[in-house]
């Protein structure tokens, strides 16, 4: 789900855009158009001036992409990994802080 | 007291659904059922779908689904606890969440499994409605109520009742706001009835049938403010009615041009005391009231369906206690601060605390349910109570039987001693979970019970609430704590800001406001000097509320703002 703190983006900044799936509303990232990924470390990091447009992209085609919930979110410029300007994004990035078992990374773990 | 000796089958503490309740389920899951796979195939796009599963109780939060399931007055029976530890390790993460509602969510839910779990839950008599929305959500109630010694009515038939009058109630579906009532029958208010869209006590009429105080327009949220006494008189058989000329007063003026100034607690504070009782008096003088009567019948009849225990303790219950309490230090502890008087002799009832030092408040592992509710079998005729302080209750345990409850509770991790103390922390979810929130409130709270972890130490600071939101909404009563903190959001970084002087119960107060907001690295030190600063300037046996509203907010500001 968005939150107005992430309208609040830098001009020189770049972004990343998420959503959740439709169908168990886990967090995910987008990595080219119509290819998601759980971990904000895939995700295509897009230049500010054009995250709008990217955003646009994305949404008109979430149904089809079994996806709610469509929008950017404002990146570290400084960051290796993505790395979500704001706590919020953080933890959905990076999972529950009180739960280490919990993130995105252990989870494809116990999967793998 | 019990007037109809109860069926075996009904369950102790609430009421036993018949066939009509269980049709009604039935058929409600099976239209969710339509609905989800509707949302799946697309024909039903997001903003058609979310009234609907906001209706059956689904949120969309951070990282999932979030299932909020009713337990109306709080009260369930093993077999219900069993089904949600079910629940918890088949379809979430092997826990749930006990809310300040009496509630229990779930927050890793998959949409796709949604008709199956509400399926589940309804073969036990359980649902999500009423839990969200702008309707009359799940009314509260006393954990006490039906065991407490100060108790003069037992409020759990009342809250039935107006569950059933306001579950899908016609003209309460579209309210301006969500609607939240607390009921209980005594005069020490432990469910926040001053906090409260509606706060009712039961009590003896003196007829001697029964009449309830009537509190109205109290609430925590963006604008908190304590409930007004509406009156102390209403008669049982005008229940309904009068409740449906209130909610019909705010149905007809309430606010709906802006979310903030929705709840009935603007309503009563624009029109004032007077001008909207003056409103509901009309409206109850105006309305069919046969049609809306509640005789003493159809209460009986209510009444009839709740199983009630068998209360026979020995005689010489109490003195078993007694023996193993001077036994046993750590026991004679746990039953100063986690038992409640009963009203029977021989009884007591026991708070098993959800908040073990370090832990998630309100957290319980399904194994842990499984547990409560094998204990609840053994120790307490099968029932069980959530608390809105986020913690159990098993309401009717012998008296000589306590001691081993007590040691099955410790090996499951749930003898925390710490009821009502420094550590029996209220927490929303904040932004660990909640879609929200601005700060993560979890894990003030954690570091908090750590930090006064020792129950020798919080016996020595004595009662003492501090309550935790995530943001301005307040779901974690921050307002009505004595040290209340909420989570404000600077520039997308986490900050706290204290309240202090907040108190939920007859005496309730809203927090004041200690001083600009502290980083969150700060936050528990802070806290830590100004409880340092409470054990400085007590006087006696003065709670911390006490000594805060003896002297003021100048010493503690001093002591956290000093090194800060
Ligand atoms: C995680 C999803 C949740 C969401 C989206 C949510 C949303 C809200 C909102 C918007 C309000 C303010 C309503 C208003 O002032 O009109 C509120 C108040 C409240 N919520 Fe929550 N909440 C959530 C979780 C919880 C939980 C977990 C609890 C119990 C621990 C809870 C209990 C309450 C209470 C007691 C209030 C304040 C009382 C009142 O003003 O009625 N909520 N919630
Ligand atoms: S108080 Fe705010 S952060 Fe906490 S659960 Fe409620 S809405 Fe979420």
């Amino acid at each position: 789900m968005s939150d107005v703190r992430n309208n609040r983006r830098e001009a020189g900044g770049s972004s990343v855009i998420t959503a959740n799936r439709l169908l168990d509303g886990r967090i995910v990232w987008q990595v080219a158009e119509g290819d998601w990924s759980p971990m904000i470390k895939d995700a295509r990091i897009i230049p500010n001036a054009e995250i709008e447009a990217a955003i646009a992209q994305a949404a008109a085609r979430q149904q089809a992409d079994g996806l709610v919930g469509v929008y950017g979110v404002q990146i570290e410029s400084d960051e290796a990994t993505p790395t979500p300007v704001t706590v919020r994004e953080r933890i959905r990035a990076f999972g529950p802080t009180v739960h280490p078992d919990f993130t995105p990374a252990a989870e494809l773990e116990a999967h793998a | 007291m019990p007037d109809t000796i109860p069926a075996p089958a009904l369950p102790v503490g609430h009421y036993g659904y018949d066939q009509v309740d269980r049709a009604f389920l039935a058929d409600r899951v099976e239209q969710f059922r339509d609905q989800v796979a509707r949302r799946i195939a697309g024909t039903l796009s997001e903003d058609e779908f979310k009234p609907l599963r906001l209706m059956n109780g689904l949120y969309l939060q951070l990282h999932a689904y979030m299932l909020r399931i009713a337990v109306p007055y709080g009260v369930l029976d093993s077999r219900q606890m069993r089904e949600l530890a079910h629940i918890a390790r088949t379809y979430d993460r092997d826990y749930g969440h006990f809310t300040t509602r009496q509630n229990l969510q779930f927050n890793w839910i998959r949409l796709e499994d949604t008709p199956d779990i509400l399926a589940r839950l309804a073969a036990v008599d359980m649902h999500a409605i009423q839990t969200s929305g702008n309707c009359i959500r799940n009314v509260t109630c006393d954990q006490f109520a039906g065991a407490a010694q100060d108790e003069l009515v037992d409020p759990r038939v009342h809250a039935e009742i107006l569950r059933q009058w306001s579950t899908l109630h016609p003209e309460f579906t579209f309210l301006p706001r969500k609607f939240k009532i607390a009921i209980s029958g005594s005069p020490n208010d432990r469910v926040a009835a001053r906090f409260h869209d509606i706060g009712l006590v039961a009590k003896p009429a003196p007829d001697g049938g029964t009449q309830f105080d009537v509190f109205v327009g109290g609430g925590m949220g963006r604008t908190p403010i304590v409930g007004v006494h509406l009156r102390d008189d209403l008669p049982e058989e005008d229940l309904l009615a009068y409740l449906e000329a209130m909610v019909r007063v705010y149905n007809e003026y309430g606010r709906r041009d802006n979310i903030y100034k929705a709840r009935i607690k603007i309503l009563v504070q624009a029109l004032g005391t007077e001008g909207y009782r003056q409103k509901v008096d009309a409206e109850f003088a105006s309305m069919n009231r046969a049609r809306y009567r509640l005789p003493p019948e159809t209460v009986a009849a209510i009444r009839a369906r709740f199983g009630t225990p068998d209360l026979n303790a020995p005689d010489d219950a109490a003195a078993r206690l007694d023996r193993a309490r001077r036994a046993d230090p750590a026991f004679d502890r746990w039953v100063r601060t986690n038992t409640h008087p009963h009203r029977a002799p021989g009884y007591i009832s026991a708070v098993i605390s959800l908040k073990p030092a370090g832990g998630i408040p309100g957290d319980a592992t399904s194994a842990q349910m499984d547990t409560v509710a094998d204990l609840a079998d053994r120790y307490a005729f099968g029932e069980i109570r959530v608390t809105h302080m986020q913690n159990l209750v098993l309401g009717h345990v012998r008296q000589d039987e306590l001691h081993a409850l007590w040691q099955a509770l410790r090996a499951a991790d749930l003898a925390s001693a710490n009821i009502g103390l420094i550590g029996d922390i209220i927490a929303c979810p904040g932004l660990d979970y909640c879609a929200l929130a601005n700060a993560r409130s979890i894990p003030i709270a954690q570091k908090l019970g750590a930090r006064f972890a020792s129950p020798e130490l919080q016996e020595t600071i004595g009662p003492i609430e501090i309550k935790i939101s995530g943001c301005i909404n307040a779901c974690g009563h921050h307002h009505a704590g004595h040290i209340g903190i909420l989570g404000v959001d600077k520039k997308g970084e986490e900050f706290f800001q204290l309240t202090l002087g907040g108190s939920p119960g007859s005496d309730a107060s809203v927090g004041q406001i200690l001083g600009p907001a502290l980083p969150e690295d700060a936050t528990v030190d802070a806290i830590a000097r100004l409880v340092d600063a409470y054990l400085v300037h007590r006087t006696g046996g003065e709670r911390f509320l006490d000594t805060y509203r003896r002297l003021g907010a100048a010493l503690f500001k001093d002591a956290v703002y000093a090194t800060a």
